[in-house]
């Protein structure tokens, strides 16, 4: 089983732009997004984060284990909140509406009555392009960004320096503890365990787990009591450490954070200002609903 | 632990939080790919033990990254993005366990360990309600679907596989401090 990092050069636009500015970028994007319901809006950031995955230069083949996740997960919460929604979330504007399909259920004693309208269907088409732009904003991340600049970004956006080390140290520390849970699954599967084939109950079944938690667990807090000694030994902590790799904004950097904040900046004046962009159905849909 | 020292971060919690993180994310990661077998709505995901030990034994800002960052690099590995809500959540998981790093004698006590218990369950509670109710904005679901979509699988599956698996990590540590004596 091989543990490797989904980071390659792939010599893409996006890795040229500096990490912090593709944090900001992300975050704000992810602000102005989370301001519209209308679909209208919706499908212009699920443009843009369609532009960015094609930038990046990954391929399906990569991806596509992150977009089925991404799908599943979005279809499926939001068919359960379309059949249950109630009170207390951005749903309550679907009270009412025109029906399509209505049944009464009797679950544990308790009647429900499911009601599939026009207006809950498209907010449930509305939330999976909303779901699916939030996530995919995020996807490429693990593909683009080098996991060595992970500690010196965040330690350059402000970050104390002690945190931004654990950071680059996390990072460091995976291959290392990846072959050791490698070792030792082999060694006790030699002895006969059998971690695909748990048998018993769910709380048998977790405890088998222990055979490979505890020891890969101990080795690693064992060697941690080395790696603190020999740091402590060159007087870590005593002043501010350099790092081996420098970040420095450039042109294009300052062009995509400035045009985050535009983004943000506008999505807020038309959002509050204008007071567009909530949730909006069209008026063939309602048409043909017989509205 | 003395009380003194619960929020602090020195050499060796750096160090700690490091190794947490990393186990858990690889954790997360290989047992995903062994495909463990799962019975209804829980889980077997035995990694999330992980940030609510690492809490217990090296206090709450340790949990805390452990959680957090340990849940961005099982992610990071898998392919799946980043779901900065969840790992928040996973960073309060770890968080709250560790609030009893303090003047623990032994890690295998029954009163050690009933404390943690209480705690895991505490923080799992707490852990998974706040990304499932930051869904709420984000996602557009209402309260009941943030509660039973989200909250409840994920709160039953962390703390079941966290209560059976945080005290064998414990007993087992307690040996190693006993040996290294730190």
């Amino acid at each position: 089983m091989l543990v490797t990092w989904r980071y390659r050069p792939r010599g893409s636009v996006i890795e040229k732009v500096d990490p912090r500015a593709r944090w900001i970028y992300s975050f704000m994007v992810l602000l102005s997004l989370t301001q519209f319901w209308d679909i209208r809006f919706l499908l212009c950031f699920l443009g843009v984060v369609l532009v960015q995955y094609a930038l990046a230069r990954v391929t399906w083949a990569e991806t596509r284990r992150g977009w089925t996740f991404i799908l599943i997960f979005a279809v499926g919460i939001v068919a359960l909140n379309t059949l249950f929604t109630g009170r207390g979330g951005p749903g309550e504007v679907l009270q009412g509406g025109h029906v399509l399909w209505r049944t009464d259920w009797r679950v544990l004693g308790l009647a429900i009555h499911p009601t599939i309208t026009v207006e809950r269907v498209w907010f449930a088409v509305s939330q999976i392009v909303r779901m699916v732009s939030i996530s995919g904003l995020f996807l490429i991340i693990p593909y683009t960004m080098n996991p060595r600049h992970y500690g010196v970004t965040f330690r350059s956006m402000g970050v104390p320096d002690r945190f931004a080390f654990s950071m680059d140290l996390a990072f460091r520390f995976v291959p290392t503890l990846a072959r050791d849970f490698n070792t030792t699954l082999d060694a006790q599967k030699a002895r006969g365990y059998e971690v695909e084939k748990l048998e018993g109950g769910l709380i048998a079944q977790i405890r088998k787990m222990a055979p490979l938690v505890v020891p890969v667990t101990m080795n690693a807090i064992l060697s941690g009591e080395e790696i603190t000694n020999a740091m402590d030994l060159r007087c870590f902590g005593t002043r501010l450490r350099t790092w081996v790799h420098e970040l420095h904004y450039r042109r294009m950097d300052y062009v995509l954070m400035g045009a985050s904040v535009v983004v943000l900046v506008a999505s807020l004046v038309v959002r509050y200002g204008l007071k567009i962009g909530t949730f909006w159905v069209p008026g063939w849909a309602l048409a043909w609903a017989g509205g | 632990m003395d009380k003194k020292s619960l929020w602090k971060f020195g050499t060796r919690e750096v160090v700690y939080a490091a190794i947490g993180a990393a186990l858990y994310g690889v954790f997360s990661f290989l047992t995903n790919w062994i495909g463990l077998p799962a019975a209804g709505n829980i889980a077997l995901r035995p990694a999330v033990a992980i940030p609510m030990f690492f809490g217990v034994a090296f206090g709450p800002i340790v949990g805390f990254i452990t959680g957090f960052l340990g849940n961005v690099l099982g992610d990071f590995l898998s392919g799946y993005g980043f779901w900065w809500s969840w790992d928040l959540g996973n960073g309060l998981m770890g968080l709250i366990p560790g609030l009893m790093a303090v003047g623990i004698a032994s890690y295998k006590a029954k009163a050690t360990i009933i404390k943690a218990e209480i705690l895991v369950v505490i923080g799992a509670a707490i852990g998974m309600l706040v990304p499932s109710l930051l869904e709420i904005p984000l996602s557009g679901i209402d309260l009941r679907t943030a509660i039973v979509g989200y909250w409840l699988p994920s709160f039953l599956s962390n703390t079941i596989n966290g209560l059976i698996l945080v005290p064998i990590l414990m007993v087992a540590y307690d040996a190693v401090v006993s040996r290294s004596g730190r």
